[in-house]
């Protein structure tokens, strides 16, 4: 046997694709499928909201909070009135399937949230900044309108599909399920959602006071206090621009006849 | 946008990009100097017998032997890393991954080559390699720190081939 010299063939190990190309087709085809199995997901979603009844899910969730929720003390007095404010309101729509429960969020930002089982979330931020029951009762009947039109179980439904997502891509910690506060604040509703549950909170407001003054006026002070900015601020992540909501509330009443004067009811805490 | 929101912005989704394409840059440039260099070093070994035998051929006398080794340690960049990602959720070649190993071996041979040159040596036989992986100690030893590409033989001296 004779030694022959040869040079090592070279790139037989290496494909002869661009690693651009290679990146091109990878990043384009899994978008692709990504999108086609988020809308098909999204009809999952719409279907399963026609076959589970609120009965049954307010059945499922009757006990169930956030993981996240940091929760103020049982005895907070806030928590009674937001409670007993949140069922007289509820009476006004008699027809509703969920029995209400309200949690008090430990948190500086103002926000209010609906949460699947009936479960109305405001947090410590908001409660500092509304001045008068008819504030509040507004804010709390707009997570009302949301139950009555069950937005809160088609956002959840996108929150899955958000963490699973994220979970696939390896960003997230693919643990939870999109029922936490934190997760809550990434999405938000449609411009339509949101509107027909103003709609139904105002017209809760009006049953409750027989008129509609100051409904607004939780969103002209966060206008005024936040400005043209709301960058972090998390009320308007997920809900309209104050502004917007303000004219937009107001159009509302007029249209309706609702009298925007009366007696207000003060807040004692 | 406010500022804050565009810095915001800029941190989660910007820097990734950014950095894919300084990594892309880099490591492509990295990439094809390395193999440019590797050719010109196997061009000038050339005649230098690397073999897998486990033994000698008859008529090789031997006057001296001894074990050399020649290793690398390869890590990824971050634009492989990602590529490779993608490549995990469908399945298939990692042909980004393809490259750097094919450098990791020639550069281990080239090394084991050269040392039992430097050393004397006429030819290495029953040559083989090794592949291990590194934990990387910041990700729990669940990452991977680099691949070690480890190349070993036995180098004979010839008195007469």
């Amino acid at each position: 046997m004779k030694y022959v010299p040869r040079e090592p063939r070279d790139g037989i190990n290496v494909s002869k694709t661009h690693p651009l190309a290679e990146a091109g087709t990878l990043a384009a085809g899994l978008s692709l499928i990504f999108v086609l199995v988020v809308l098909v997901l999204v009809l999952m979603v719409e279907l399963a909201l026609l076959l589970v009844s609120p009965e049954a899910e307010a059945r499922v969730f009757q006990d169930w909070q956030p993981g996240d929720l940091v929760a103020v003390d049982a005895d907070d007095q806030r928590l009674a009135r937001v409670d007993a404010l949140t069922q007289r309101l509820a009476r006004h729509w008699p027809e509703s399937p969920y029995r209400f429960r309200v949690a008090i969020d430990d948190s500086e930002l103002p926000n209010a949230m609906a949460f699947p089982g009936g479960l109305i979330i405001v947090t410590t931020g908001l409660l500092d900044r509304v001045e008068s029951e008819n504030e509040l009762a507004f804010v709390l009947g707009h997570e009302i309108g949301h139950f009555r039109n069950r937005d809160h179980l088609r956002m959840l439904g996108r929150g899955v599909l958000l963490s699973l997502s994220l979970a696939v891509l390896g960003q997230g910690s693919g643990s939870g399920l999109g029922l936490t506060i934190a997760d809550f604040t990434l999405r938000g509703f449609s411009r339509q959602q949101e509107a027909d549950a103003d709609e139904f909170g105002l017209a809760l407001v009006y049953a409750e006071y027989g008129h509609v003054g100051e409904a607004s006026r939780f969103f002209e002070r966060v206008a005024d206090e936040y400005g043209g900015d709301h960058g972090f601020y998390e009320y308007a992540a997920t809900h309209p621009s104050p502004e917007d909501r303000i004219d937009e509330i107001r159009a509302l009443g007029r249209q309706r006849g609702w009298t925007d004067s009366g007696p207000l009811a003060p807040l004692e805490w | 946008m406010s500022g804050g929101q565009a810095l915001d912005l800029f941190f989660s989704i910007g820097f990734p990009i950014v950095l894919l394409v300084f990594a892309y840059l880099i490591g492509s440039l990295i990439e094809r100097r390395h193999f440019a260099n590797i050719r010109k070093r196997e061009s000038a070994l050339r005649g230098f017998p690397l073999t897998t035998f486990e033994r000698l051929p008859e008529r090789w006398r031997v006057s001296n032997a001894g074990l050399v080794s020649g290793s690398i340690v390869v890590s990824l960049d971050y634009f492989k890393r990602v590529i490779a990602g993608l490549r995990a959720i469908v399945g298939g070649r990692v042909k980004t991954y393809e490259p750097l190993l094919e450098r990791a071996r020639r550069e281990a041979l080239l090394r084991m080559a050269e040392n039992a040159r430097r050393a004397g040596y006429d030819a290495v036989v029953n040559v083989r390699l090794e592949t291990s992986r590194l934990a990387n100690a910041a990700g729990n030893g669940n990452g991977t720190a680099g691949v070690e590409m480890l190349a070993f033989g036995t180098a004979v001296k010839l008195d007469r081939r």
